[in-house]
């Protein structure tokens, strides 16, 4: 899981870093860039119908079938384009409605009184104990076959990490001299929030929300190979290597290409939230 | 005497914790409108064979009331039966866990070595095997768990045929009868901790290397072999098993996975054939089984890390 915050601290002095470190990561971008629109327009482009039975199971790949067929007799070229699309949109909703939930619940809790706010980050602390694929496993056990409760499940796994590292930024901020003193010449609260520590802490926001995105990418992929949310015959890489792992021995690509392509989704996206995370961390100290 | 008082408020607070919890996942699995009469009664049933089943499973009743007599069960050891099968819920945590802990325990067994060496070879040295390692790590942790499983089934199951694809363990064997089905689970668990673990050791090394009292020593002419694991490594212990004791969460999710994946008999295995055949009572029975042991693994972090803490300051 990566859920480990990144060290903020850099041990090594400035002379050690090789000017390739500052490059920007044009590599990793496009790669992010390339297998996402893939993901979301993959669909338009499948061959066949993703979910009809057109060949016998587990076919080599020829002509007609590029990727051969899967445990079901199904397209796996068809599958492959059509299976990213749920992923990626259910990650990227969960990462919203966590970072929506973390940044209120961060910043209110470091605006609160401090009482109040420990005890806010104290019940986050207990959510957070949770595994989180525990969170999504049980909540799948009470709203069968339903995607709103995995991107739930996800936002909830995620949150509490955010309301941590946010509460901990706005706190940074309101304790700071220009605050007092914008307090001190009577501005209100909410122009303090708006114009004092809302860009303050926009950037740690931002890594944060990363962060939080690699999680959401690998709980969704794992819950789909879990079978969990939207059931059936519907694609879904995760589920794909699930179906076709068992057949590995008869055909490899029905499982191997799902899989490669949640490696290129994850690592590209992980690299670029760990890229983030350096810049903005050097940026802040 | 400072120690017990230490663990006797953590024990409470971590009891309190698991009141809460198991009463939320019970609220999650059987308040909610999950359909447990239709998993046990069948889809067609009429709806007087369903309210025959609601009163027979007792889910007339009102849920607090539910949750106050499976707790006050559960107190006596009792976690009920599951839907499926009739079988106790304690029954199958018994036969289960001790599957999910020997993997558990092999995979800390490999892990730990290795992530010590790598973390202080990272932490002190820096440079670009630090760069490599780190970001390979990166790479590493990012990766959904059955995806490394499956790559590694890819290689080594089908390609180099050298280990079963699948851990099938004989009925009422204990995996340690087949070492060479525990292979590719250890494997693949061992890869996500390895990540895991490395990076928040590095961090705990680097921190541990900047504190005077390392700096002094490396002063005195104090290096290598004997720097690490005189100075630095009593040093950044405490740290480190703090921080690897939250990780357990995210080493039980994997687990679960990684049980699934290779059909392994473990408690994980059980708890996604649970959810998937919508047996509430063991759902609810093995999801609190696991936090009341991740809690555990919590307290015994926090005593690791309060005993380590101790020697530090010894030290100085």
């Amino acid at each position: 899981m990566t859920t480990v915050p990144t060290s903020q601290r850099r041990e090594r002095p400035a002379a050690h870093r090789t000017p390739s470190r500052r490059r920007p990561p044009l590599l990793v971008g496009a790669g992010t860039l390339l297998v996402v629109l893939f993901a979301l327009l993959g669909p338009l482009a499948a061959p066949y119908s993703p979910t009809a039975r057109l060949a016998a199971p587990f076919q080599q790949p020829d002509g007609q079938f590029l990727l051969g067929t899967d445990v079901l007799g199904r397209d796996v070229a068809s599958r492959v384009l059509s299976g990213g699309r749920t992923i990626v949109l259910t990650a990227l909703a969960g990462t919203a409605a966590a970072g929506a939930v973390g940044m209120s619940a961060g910043v209110l809790a470091a605006m609160a009184s401090r009482r109040l706010g420990d005890l806010m980050v104290r019940c986050v602390d207990a959510l957070a104990v949770l595994p989180a694929l525990l969170i999504v496993l049980v909540l799948a056990a009470g709203f069968p076959g339903s995607g709103t409760a995995v991107v739930a499940a996800v936002a909830l796994a995620t949150a509490p990490f955010s309301t941590r590292v946010l509460r901990a930024a706005a706190d940074t901020v309101l304790t700071s001299g220009y605050v007092e003193a914008a307090l001190a010449r009577g501005d209100t609260r909410w122009a303090v929030l708006r114009h004092d520590v809302l860009p303050n802490i926009a950037g740690p926001a931002l890594v944060d929300t990363a962060l939080r995105l690699v999680a959401s990418l690998h709980l969704t992929a794992t819950a789909g190979f879990l079978g969990l949310g939207q059931g059936g015959a519907a694609p879904d890489w995760g589920r794909m290597v699930s179906e076709n792992v068992p057949g590995a021995t008869l055909a490899a690509t029905p499982f191997l290409a799902p899989a490669m392509l949640l490696v290129l989704l994850s690592v590209c996206v992980g690299l670029l939230a760990g890229r983030l995370a350096d810049t903005v961390g050097r940026g802040a100290a | 005497m400072n120690l017990l008082a230490f663990v006797g408020r953590r024990l409470a607070g971590a009891a309190v914790l698991l009141v809460l919890l198991s009463a939320a996942i019970f609220a999650a699995t059987a308040v909610l409108p999950g359909d447990a009469v239709s998993a046990v009664a069948g889809v067609d049933a009429s709806e007087g064979q369903r309210a025959d089943v609601r009163a027979e499973l007792g889910l007339d009743r009102p849920a607090a009331e539910r949750y106050a007599s499976w707790a006050a069960d559960a107190l006596r050891g009792d976690l009920g039966r599951g839907f499926i099968g009739e079988r106790p819920v304690t029954e199958v945590l018994a036969t289960r866990l001790p599957n999910s802990l020997l993997l558990a325990g092999l995979t800390l067994a490999v892990t730990a070595p290795l992530a010590t060496l790598l973390g202080l070879w990272t932490g002190l040295r820096g440079g670009g095997a630090d760069r490599l390692v780190s970001t390979g790590a990166q790479v590493l942790a990012a990766v959904p768990e059955f995806v490394i499983a499956a790559l590694l089934i890819a290689v080594l199951a089908v390609w180099l045929e050298v280990l079963p694809r699948v851990s099938v363990i004989p009925l009422g064997g204990t995996p340690l009868d087949v070492p060479r089905a525990l292979a590719l689970p250890v494997l693949t668990l061992s890869a996500v901790g390895l990540a895991v673990a490395t990076r928040l050791l590095r961090v705990s090394v680097a921190d541990a290397a900047a504190t005077p009292y390392c700096e002094a020593a490396r002063l005195n002419g104090v290096r290598g072999v004997r720097l690490a694991a005189r100075h630095i490594l009593p040093n950044a212990a405490g740290p480190a098993v703090q921080a690897l004791t939250l990780t357990t969460g995210a080493l039980v999710g994997s687990a679960v996975v990684v049980e699934n994946v290779f059909d392994y008999p473990g408690i994980g295995r059980e708890l996604q054939l649970a959810v998937a055949a919508r047996d509430v009572p063991m759902v609810q029975g093995i999801a609190t089984a696991l936090v009341a042991v991740m809690l555990a693994v919590l307290l015994l972090g926090d005593i690791c890390a309060r005993l380590l803490g101790a020697r530090e300051r010894h030290g100085r």
